[in-house]
């Protein structure tokens, strides 16, 4: 199954907020939706979801168009909203029904949830009695309990211990290796890299980047390099670099623990290499640079703000 | 269709397994019962005009001490005030004190109230604290002048017994009401005109709530990505407006049934409130329960206009107002019910809900007028239900400071 969302625009009153955003994922792959708080992501999601109507543009499903009713979409709301002064089972048992289970059905699939996020022992209390993070973890069984074709996880992680956060990294995973179609939103970085092949990062109602991460990780990283020198520290390495090798490298980048270098242009890494070699460097860490998902994100909404 | 039903179910489920509401649908209805058994257990021959059998006499004591204690003082020369004449009247005691002072004593320590009487048509009345409802001097009024008549028929040779039995010549009369009695129906319907409206504002009020808190506890996000915005309004529009007729038919069934039953006993004392003609009540089922409908679906897409519930009764405020004007010219018209006034509020959806069955119980209705009223009202109904659905579907998604009616109606016009 392949979704296409294509040129979407939304206005609200007379202000658009989406102008024409585009993406595609598939079964089986997760995709990364990110963008700043206010970029258009939720919006994207509700238009997907049919809440909201696209002004212009189409959405796709196996070339198709995408008629939401006729799937099953599991929707976690990056707001968390169930009943607080009902009981857990029934308010799944509920949502199960009017996603098109029957009772039977509902009531059995919600207690495998339950029991497979490790809430089953609150089945019978009153929502508002529980912690945050089991309100999480219920919230997240509500999502799946219909067997949806289609989930979204609007920030699934927020709230979560490190060991809540593995339980639902595991659901996630699961959910990936089912061949469901997964889109993930998330200001969590690390969690986006962990599961998502692609990402869509959405600024300011456009799509500003997007495509499968390992090839954006290797854009980024292109002509890139990084350097750490056992004798010399970050300061004294970049000042010594921006003398003595200004014609091959300049310094684009300090980390904790080395210097970011570009490439002058028609230049090499073995070029480098060998100069620092000549050097009296003692080179403790030398290679190609591969940004991580943050550093791209914050590179490329920074540079489209201050295009703006 | 079937998502409705799901809903409905839900939040009729929500109402019935309320431990609040169960309760007070019980109390009331048992309340309502035992008081309209009591004069099957307890005399109230007094309000009823009905003693009970085999509880006619009641000891001595028992009388003395539920009886009001008058004192008087006759400063009149001829002494006009006759104690055998003052003793005759029921349930009084009256206590001759020699002066003013001892009277205003007596009255401070506790009789009920004191009457110094200074000439033949004149007198002073002493009462400790005067009650709203104080009807002393009106019954002594009545005492004098009979005394006065007595005295003057005496004075002049003539037959008191003849002069009074003339004044009081009884006449009989045989009424035929040829269409309704307006004079009995008025009060049930004053009743059911106040039932209808407390049955919209409190039920009302509650469905608003019920949307506002789905709203401000999010779980609208997740609704309204598994049902659509009809399925949820009208669910829930439609299990209040269910479980509040089982509220209200169980309460006014349970006291109108315990009135039938103890009718007798009541000596029909409250017939003007309890005795309410079949055909009334189907008027009342249908129209009463076709306004309440009509502002649900107003009061449901009022709630999805605001985020938080303290922001409700602004949000209501312009509905309230006009719940409010309907309410006071339905009463006002109630003494008018055949006035142009009435005839046209009786068919607009708005107050068709109190005013057409107050027609139909007091008025004169061809029987084509309900008929009208009736298709305008579930017309209007489906209109306020369809356009509530649409501020709905608009209004849920929508956090953050009130939405002012206006401004949801214009959106809707631009997004058409």
């Amino acid at each position: 199954m392949k979704l296409d969302v294509k040129e979407i625009r939304k206005s609200f009153g007379e202000k658009e907020v989406l102008h024409g955003v585009s993406f595609s994922v598939e079964s089986g792959k997760a995709l990364g939706l990110l963008g700043r708080n206010g970029a258009g992501k939720t919006t994207t999601i509700r238009i997907l979801m049919d809440v909201f109507h696209a002004d212009s543009g189409e959405i796709l499903i196996d070339g198709k168009k995408f008629v939401p009713a006729k799937f099953q979409i599991g929707y976690l709301p990056e707001e968390r909203g169930l009943y607080p002064k009902r009981t857990v089972i029934d308010q799944m048992v509920y949502l199960a029904n009017l996603r098109g289970l029957n009772v039977k059905a509902a009531r059995e699939s919600a207690k495998k949830w339950l029991a497979r996020l490790e809430v089953s022992e609150y089945e019978t209390r009153k929502l508002e009695t529980l912690s945050k993070g089991n309100q999480q973890k219920v919230q997240l069984a509500a999502t799946l309990v219909a067997n949806p074709d289609i989930v979204i996880l609007d920030e699934p992680f927020s709230g979560l211990d490190p060991v809540n956060s593995q339980i639902l990294k595991d659901v996630v995973s699961e959910l990936i290796t089912d061949g469901k179609l997964v889109i993930f939103s998330s200001h969590q970085m690390s969690y986006v890299e962990e599961f998502c092949d692609n990402i869509a990062i959405i600024n300011q109602g456009e799509v500003v980047l997007d495509g499968r991460l390992k090839e954006i990780k290797k854009e980024y990283g292109r002509d890139r390099l990084v350097l750490a020198a056992a004798n010399y520290e970050q300061g004294q390495l970049a000042a010594k670099l921006e003398k003595e090798f200004g014609d091959f490298v300049t310094v684009s980048g300090r980390k904790k623990e080395f210097l970011v270098l570009s490439l002058a242009e028609g230049h090499t890494g073995r070029e480098v290499l060998k100069r620092l070699a000549e050097s009296d460097i003692e080179v403790e860490r030398f290679g190609s640079y591969e940004p991580s998902l943050n550093d791209i994100f914050v590179a490329k909404v920074g540079e489209e703000e201050e295009h703006a | 269709m079937r998502k409705f039903w799901i809903v409905l179910k839900y939040e009729l489920r929500d109402y019935l397994n309320s431990k609040g509401f169960v309760a007070m649908t019980l109390l009331l209805a048992i309340a309502g019962a035992v008081l309209l058994f009591l004069p099957r257990f307890v005399d109230m021959s007094g309000f009823t005009g009905v003693q009970i059998v085999g509880n006619g006499s009641q000891p001595e004591d028992m009388e003395e001490e539920q009886k009001t204690v008058f004192g008087y003082v006759d400063l009149t020369e001829s002494g006009i005030l006759q104690e055998e004449f003052l003793q005759q009247v029921p349930g009084i005691e009256w206590k001759r004190v020699d002066s003013r002072e001892e009277l205003e004593l007596s009255v401070k320590a506790g009789y009920d109230a004191g009457f110094v009487v200074t000439g033949p048509t004149e007198y002073e009345y002493y009462v400790f604290n005067k009650s709203m409802s104080d009807s002393n001097t009106v019954l002594f009024n009545g005492l004098l002048q009979q005394l006065y008549r007595i005295d003057y028929c005496a004075r002049n040779g003539l037959d008191v017994n003849e002069i009074t039995e003339m004044y009081n010549v009884p006449i009989t009369v045989n009424e035929q009401i040829l269409n309704k009695d307006t004079g009995s129906n008025y009060w049930y319907c004053y009743v059911l005109v106040i039932v209808v409206f407390m049955l919209i504002t409190l039920y009302g009020q509650m469905i608003a709530v019920s949307v506002t808190n789905e709203k401000s506890n999010r779980a609208i996000e997740v609704l309204v990505t598994s049902t659509t915005p009809n399925s949820l309004l009208f669910g829930k529009v439609i299990a209040g407006a269910l479980g509040s007729l089982a509220q209200v038919g169980i309460i006014l069934g349970a006291t109108l049934l315990s009135y039938q039953v103890n009718r007798e006993q009541w000596g029909g004392a409250l017939d003007m409130f309890l005795h309410v003609p079949g055909e009334v009540l189907v008027a009342f089922a249908f129209f009463g329960l076709g306004g309440y409908l009509f502002y649900a679906f107003l009061y449901g897409a009022l709630g999805a206009l605001v985020s938080k519930t303290e922001d409700i009764s602004k949000s209501i405020s312009g509905l309230m107002t006009v719940i409010m004007v309907v309410y006071f010219f339905s009463l006002i018209q109630l003494s008018n019910v055949d006035g142009p006034v009435i005839k046209v509020l009786s068919y607009l959806p708005v107050s068709s809900y109190s005013t057409m069955f107050a027609r139909i119980a007091m008025g004169t209705v061809a029987p084509w007028e309900p008929v009208v009223s009736f298709l305008i009202l579930a017309a209007s109904i489906f209109g306020a239900g369809v356009l509530g659905a649409k501020i709905y579907r608009m209004g849920t998604l929508r956090y953050g400071n009130p939405i002012k009616i206006g401004t949801a109606l214009k959106d809707l016009k631009k997004s058409e």
